[in-house]
């Protein structure tokens, strides 16, 4: 009960702050709403979330006065070490002891790793001497945004400050385009990874297949659950992102993308400018970059691509599978460097299109593969699976049923088709329409809103069959939300 | 060097060098990281060219990569964070 009445206020708040034109008692409005839709999941939560964010504003005002090395590594150290509290207990890995036993039943802070990475850019950009100049309101708004607070996208505040403090419209395109995103992220989420992670029939798909598995697998099989929950991770998080970027451009916010079609990517570091680009570009400029510059050897800048990548593995949770996933994807970016360099210097060039097929492949599987240490149970399941991909004579004896390859198949060549035929055709049809056309068009009625209408109809219609093969079953809950 | 000549300097060794998509042309105000010409790794790369024509040293944790995507930027960041190289 309270939890509906605390909704019922959020969306008052939420949608009164739109028609206030003052600044600080709409930001109020914002923040009392962004507070109450995080509490509802514990009032305990909340009150580290504001201790956090009264830390974070009050230390960088202290770095503002001197922003030295010595004052920045203490801001760091302090948030690194609340994460770690929490994220360490939470999933600890080598230690097993009844202290470490009791520290495990502590829950996690929704989204901690996303608001406390926010509050870690905000102090490392005080550090580099950039204008920020906000107000303790402006601050915890930042940090408790109601569309970002529990998934992200990580916000730097330079680009969310000026969004706070102007008067955000509430238009018929910003709802139309919000509207939209929201309803392709449903169905990405509720159709498509939905059927991924349950299967055709119930319990043969990605969850089931990892989860309880009963029989070693042969390597085809691992080569499609490899690729299988690549694709339900994408469209899980990638869903989750058009749902809050979606609901924040409803009332005129505009949040950063966190997915560019990322396995389209013909080399691994376009992969990783193309997947999660949010924390991926803060790994980028607060991590690799800084550390990468220190020296100017080669192989100091592999080693600072090494590291980077695992801390990006143990962002995700200190458990092994999810390091040795960071190492592996690190090791991938090192090696595509080396083999670029080689190719250089030996003028090693194939024919465009062969090249670039090559390299499209050579990646997508490279990268899939890795998605086995990222989603095993443990390090034991990730490295039978692997064995067996190494293993000539199992790829004879498949054991998942045939619905999971036909999925996945359908599944991945929907989405090439749709990435490399669909959308360049319908991106040069709107290109190559005149102003003249457009306004003949218009005459009879079909102006670019109502073709954004009619495009919603059969989004529409994958969401209420998706909504009708679920059934019973429950819904998976969003990957990223145990992050 | 003067600054147009550094900025031309910068710009002959993106092009030999650095970009990902040979034969497009380049201007100083060409975006490079956003427009994905140049990725992070390559960004070190342009950091050590960028001393070398500015004759700054620029130090590390200074660099915030939207200050290095575009050539004109770039120059502007070497000015305001670098320090003179000293003369060996």
């Amino acid at each position: 009960m309270i939890t509906v009445i605390s909704y019922c206020l959020f969306a008052l708040l939420v949608m009164g702050a739109t028609m206030v034109k003052r600044r600080v008692p709409r930001q109020l409005m914002l923040l009392a709403a962004s507070y109450l839709f995080y509490s509802t999941w514990g009032l305990a939560f909340l009150a580290i979330l504001v201790s956090s964010s009264l830390f974070n504003f009050f230390y960088g005002e202290f770095l503002k006065r001197g922003p030295s090395l010595g004052r920045l590594a203490g801001g760091v150290a302090a948030n690194v070490l609340l994460m770690a509290f929490f994220k360490g207990t939470h999933l600890a890995i080598f230690v097993n002891s009844h202290a470490m036993d009791v520290l495990r039943g502590i829950a996690m802070p929704l989204g901690i790793s996303f608001w406390t990475f926010q509050a870690l850019s905000y102090l490392f950009d005080i550090y580099r001497q950039e204008e920020l100049d906000p107000t303790p309101v402006e601050f915890c708004l930042y940090m408790a945004f109601w569309p970002t607070v529990v998934m992200g996208p990580i916000c730097r505040l330079g680009n969310m400050l000026p969004q706070f403090r102007e008067v955000r419209v509430v238009s018929s395109e910003n709802v139309l385009i919000g509207s939209k995103r929201i309803l392709m992220g449903l169905v990405m989420k509720l159709g498509i990874s939905q059927i991924l992670a349950v299967g055709l029939v119930a319990g043969t798909g990605v969850s089931a297949a990892f989860d309880q598995q009963s029989v070693p697998y042969g390597g085809l099989d691992v080569w499609f659950l490899a690729i299988g929950y690549g694709l339900q991770l994408f469209f899980d998080f990638a869903g989750y992102s058009h749902i809050v970027i979606g609901a924040a451009r409803l009332f005129g916010f505009e949040l950063a993308e966190n997915f560019n079609s990322p396995f389209i990517a013909s080399t691994p570091s376009e992969f990783w400018t193309r997947w999660h680009m949010t924390l991926t570009s803060w790994i980028r400029d607060y991590v690799f970059v800084p550390m990468a510059t220190l020296r100017r050897d080669v192989w100091w800048r592999y080693a600072a691509l090494l590291f980077s990548m695992t801390l990006f593995g143990l962002w995700h949770g200190a458990k092994a599978t999810f390091i040795l996933w960071g190492v592996y994807e690190g090791a991938l970016l090192v090696i595509h460097r080396l083999v670029q360099q080689f190719r250089r210097n030996r003028s090693v060039n194939l024919p465009v299109p062969l090249d670039g097929a090559l390299s499209w492949l050579v990646t997508f599987l490279a990268v899939s593969l890795g998605w086995i240490f990222f989603r095993s149970r443990d390090l034991g399941q990730a490295m039978n699976m692997l064995g067996s991909t190494l293993s000539p004579g199992s790829y004879l004896h498949p054991v998942l049923p045939a619905s999971y390859f036909f999925l996945v198949s359908a599944v991945f060549i929907a989405y090439i088709a749709h990435k490399t035929i669909l959308a360049p055709t319908l991106a040069r049809l709107k290109e190559a329409m005149t102003p003249a056309a457009s306004q003949r068009l218009a005459e009879f009625g079909l102006t670019g809103q109502f073709v954004t209408v009619v495009s919603l109809i059969p989004l529409i219609f994958v969401l209420f069959l998706s909504i009708l093969h679920n059934g019973s079953e429950s819904v998976t809950p969003f990957v990223y939300a145990l992050f | 060097m003067t600054e147009t000549e550094q900025a031309q300097a910068l710009l002959n060794y993106l092009s030999s060098n650095v970009l990902r998509r040979p034969g497009i042309k380049l201007t100083a105000d060409s975006s490079l990281v956003a427009s994905g010409l140049i990725d992070s790794f390559a960004l070190v790369d342009v950091l050590t060219k960028l001393e070398e024509v500015s004759e700054m040293r620029i130090p590390a944790g200074k660099v915030r990569p939207k200050d290095m995507d575009t050539v004109n930027l770039m120059l502007a960041m070497a000015k305001r964070v670098g320090k003179p190289r000293q003369q060996k």
